[in-house]
């Protein structure tokens, strides 16, 4: 069992006090012996306690790290850099491409009805047809896209997941960072991107903004928010 | 004053759906001679070179913002007339702030129709 601290300290300060207190030129041998046997003594219990705090803090921060060890295990980190992110950027990829396929083949469409000739409507109404039922199935890469992006949905909640547990296990909490090259130029250049529910601010309120106020100044703009 | 259909009307997004639909509207309202631009810094060199009489412009854009072009064209002694409606899916209220401060003529959030923009238009150039 270790030592509390005060009591090591005591011990040696004891073991010098007596010696400061006798007078070693006129102390018989014997007795100075004794002395210097006490301070040894005193010096040896105080290293050997040093020793034994200083082993108890080593196998505390090597328990830590095992501990942490063993919650990054958990994360499967491997699975996830090496499979889960790899698999959903391919799955986006694939969405970004299946969009833009089936956008070309609505506009092309929709592009050469436009300068159709409408001089024969019964072939008009056939070629009309035809042109709407090619656009029809091009919409069915909403059905593929949906599932695309379900199954990179799941990614990212196993990560979060994952991660949450981690810094759960281990007490983590975020530390503050600067900001980065390209969150500045968000942050400077207003770049919030597309709203999950549609606009923020309706196109009428636009509207009314500038019809109100076409010249309007800071101020004036400013009361149209109060 | 009537408008004149042959003016030219630059588009500007970085996607090329985006500019082929705007362009098809256009088109479809009787603008003839449209040209575009991936960015804003595209734009702004095409409009050193040619006098357009309507700027439509996305927001989001690299290595040149919708909005930095809006103020570099406002800041040209050459160019700060134009008239320029800003078309993008930025929606939040210190962007129309941001904008109008900077001397848009109109904005309009994505999605729009063609009717909405044929109004924006119409506000900013008259009648067509």
């Amino acid at each position: 069992m270790t030592a509390a601290p005060n009591e090591v300290a005591d011990r040696v300060r004891g073991a010098i006090s007596s010696l400061k207190k006798s007078n070693v030129r006129d102390r018989p041998l014997v007795e100075v012996l004794e002395l210097s046997h006490q301070l040894a003594d005193a010096m040896k219990f105080f290293f050997g306690s040093l020793d034994q705090t200083i082993h108890g803090e080593f196998k505390y921060i090597a328990d830590f790290i095992h501990k942490a060890k063993d919650e990054i295990s958990d994360l499967c980190p491997n699975e996830i850099s090496g499979e889960r992110i790899p698999g959903a950027s391919l799955e986006l990829d694939a969405v970004v491409r299946d969009t833009e396929a089936a956008t070309e083949t609505i506009m092309t469409e929709a592009e050469t009805l436009m300068c159709a000739d409408i001089s024969d409507p019964a072939a008009y109404k056939e070629q009309v047809d035809a042109a709407m039922m090619r656009m029809i199935e091009a919409c069915s890469f909403q059905d593929l896209t949906g599932q695309r992006v379900n199954k990179v949905v799941t990614t990212l909640r196993h990560i979060e997941e994952r991660v949450t547990a981690f810094s759960t296990a281990l007490g983590v909490t975020d530390s503050a960072r600067e900001e980065t090259k390209e969150e500045i130029r968000d942050r400077e250049q207003l770049l919030n991107g597309p709203a999950i529910d549609g606009p923020e601010v309706a196109q009428d309120d636009i509207d009314a903004m500038f019809a109100e106020a076409p010249d309007a100044s800071q101020d004036d703009i400013d009361a149209l928010f109060d | 004053m009537a408008v004149d259909m042959s003016m030219p009307v630059l588009v500007v997004d970085d996607y090329k759906t985006m500019i082929r639909i705007i362009t098809n509207l256009l088109k479809q309202l009787g603008f003839e001679n449209i040209e575009d631009a991936a960015d804003g810094k595209e734009a702004f060199a095409k409009m050193q070179g040619n006098n357009y009489g309507l700027v439509i412009s996305d927001w989001n854009m690299e290595p040149m913002t919708g909005y930095e072009l809006l103020r570099e064209v406002r800041a040209d002694d050459k160019l700060k007339a134009t008239p320029f409606i800003m078309v993008t899916a930025e929606s939040k209220t210190e962007n129309v702030i941001a904008a109008k401060k900077a001397g848009v003529n109109n904005y309009i959030v994505k999605p729009f129709n063609a009717a909405t923009l044929k109004g924006k238009i119409t506000a900013v150039l008259g009648e067509f």
